[in-house]
């Protein structure tokens, strides 16, 4: 449709504006990409930085070459990070939302956790590594409760937050319809709150990866932050970025599900 | 003046749809020691079967309240409210609620929203499907039922809102200032609506506002509420012809009710 809007604004199609944002963040990324290579050809020194195309070889060798000699290959680590993930932010994800639930709707149980929870929030995770490590070794227990450990504070703060906004009328609207309290709480009342508690599981998933990686880099023996750390004590400084583009490409694909998920519930956002 | 009478009481040897006797209601203080807040002390009406009434009276005289307790989200402190000849004892698809925003559930299409009350009952058949669509075309709404709540406009959504609620047949239509929020055109458009379904369906009408002109176009009485705690300043019948329009406000009898209401109004605001 040509012509403009009410506000005089050339009227574009929503599949133009897509191709356009698609078009300049394609275009950002060309950018950083052609400052590294421009800065690694200047400098020359494969250690301090390898070209672009050197880091892409490094990149595709090690999807099928395991990384130490006796370990696992790239793909096989992410695939032990994405597993560590995947447990830890869905257990996390399903123990903050029954606890935020519980505070949401209990204000006995919201008093005696929120102040735990205030006094934890300054507090890194990572903070609790060494602790962990005495207390659980270093078996996948402590990779597990160290997610735990960032993922479920946030979860709750964000399912309350989610549910003390929605609306007392909606529920009693649905009341008011014939819906008996629990048929109520499920379908309205949670399900209003979906969308607020998927963007807590998106910020915990951020929180989740340093989590993991860092863990990983201390106390591990696979995993995308071993070979990150094992790679740069040895000077192998494209596996190491290797490595980093790894950990950024899974992010955004689990963020694009999320993300999915998201505008799949909500209308509003189609 | 004329009809300034402490009581609400309809005329004898009619059956009443409501009857709400010695009701009182309070609210606890904010601060703790505060006084309770006493929203109705005493307060007696009875609603006439078919009968479209309206609550008139300033933000806090209670009129809001009596409305909730008419719906059964708050119970009364002490009295008697009776719908139908049963005691209200909490909210129940026989009395429809209309808020003050249309209240519809943002992530249900409009006909998934007319359809939630029966399926919350477990009753959805065929047949409550057909029905649904033909109010849905009754209400003008019969080419938006697949749209999305935020897809319509103000006037569609208070319509949407209409019909989840008939769908149920309720006995009592309980309206808390619905059509406050509304632009003047999409207000007017909706008064009208309005007078042309109950003039159909003759469904008995509480119908809370503020608006003396809205009071006198669309009631059959109107019980003038002072507070707090919120008590019948006065009852005026409006003997105007039905059906009635917008154009009635032109005249002389409406202009002549619509003063001796707003005294009636200002007299007990002081």
């Amino acid at each position: 449709m040509a012509g403009s809007d009410e506000l005089g604004r050339p009227r574009q199609r929503p599949s133009a504006v897509r191709l356009s944002r698609i078009g300049w963040g394609l275009g950002g990324i060309v950018l950083v990409l052609a400052a590294w290579e421009l800065f690694a050809r200047l400098k020359g020194d494969p250690v301090l930085m390898p070209t672009v195309p050197a880091t892409a070889r490094t990149f595709w060798d090690y999807l099928r070459t395991p990384y130490p000699a006796a370990g696992h290959t790239l793909w096989q680590h992410a695939l032990v990070s994405l597993a560590r993930i995947g447990v830890g932010w869905g257990a996390g994800v399903v123990i903050g939302v029954a606890i935020g639930g519980l505070m949401a709707s209990a204000s006995v149980v919201r008093y005696l956790i929120d102040p735990l929870i205030e006094l934890s929030r300054p507090l890194p995770p990572l903070a609790f590594i060494p602790l962990f490590i005495i207390w659980f070794g270093i078996g996948e227990t402590p990779k597990f409760v160290l997610i735990l450990v960032g993922v479920v504070p946030v979860m709750i703060i964000a399912t309350v937050t989610a549910l003390d906004a929605v609306p007392k009328e909606l529920v009693q609207a649905s009341r008011s319809l014939g819906a008996s309290p629990l048929w109520s709480l499920l379908t309205v009342r949670l399900r209003s709150a979906l969308p607020g508690i998927i963007t807590g599981a998106r910020l915990a998933m951020g929180g989740a990866w340093t989590s993991i990686v860092a863990v990983e880099l201390i106390a591990s023996t696979s995993g995308l932050g071993y070979l990150i750390n094992n790679a740069g004590v040895n000077l192998q400084t494209s596996l190491v970025l290797s490595g980093i583009v790894s950990i950024s490409l899974l992010g955004i694909v689990l963020d694009s599900l999320l993300r999915l998920l998201h505008r799949g519930i909500d209308p509003t956002r189609r | 003046m004329r009809q300034v009478t402490a009581t609400a009481a309809p005329d004898t040897g009619t059956t009443a749809a409501v009857r709400i006797v010695g009701v009182e209601k309070a609210f606890a203080g904010r601060r703790r020691g505060a006084a309770a807040r006493r929203a109705l002390d005493g307060f007696d009406l009875e609603v006439r079967e078919g009968e479209f009434l309206c609550l008139l009276g300033p933000s806090g005289c209670g009129k809001s309240t009596l409305l909730n307790l008419l719906a059964g989200f708050e119970t009364p402190d002490r009295g008697e409210v009776v719908v139908a000849g049963d005691r209200v004892s909490g909210p129940g698809p026989d009395r429809g609620v209309l808020f003050q925003t249309p209240m519809l559930f943002p992530w249900l299409t409009v006909l998934d929203n007319v359809l939630y009350g029966p399926r919350a009952r477990h009753e959805l058949t065929t047949e409550i499907r057909e029905r649904a669509v033909e109010l849905l075309e009754t209400v003008g709404l019969g080419s938006a039922m697949h749209a999305y709540p935020h897809e319509l406009s103000g006037g569609m959504r208070h319509r949407a809102a209409f019909a989840r609620v008939l769908i149920n047949k309720p006995r009592l239509l309980l309206m808390d200032e619905p059509f406050g929020a509304l632009d003047a055109i999409t207000r007017l458009a909706m008064q009208r609506f309005l007078l042309e379904l109950w003039e159909r369906d003759r469904t008995t009408i509480v119908f809370v506002t503020h608006d003396v002109e809205e009071a006198v176009l669309l009631g059959d009485r109107i019980c003038v509420m002072s507070g707090s705690p919120g008590q019948t300043r006065a009852v005026f019948p409006v003997d105007l012809p039905r059906p009635r329009d917008v154009a009635l406000t032109d005249t002389l009898a409406f202009a002549h009710l619509k003063r001796q209401v707003r005294e009636a109004l200002e007299e007990g605001h002081r």
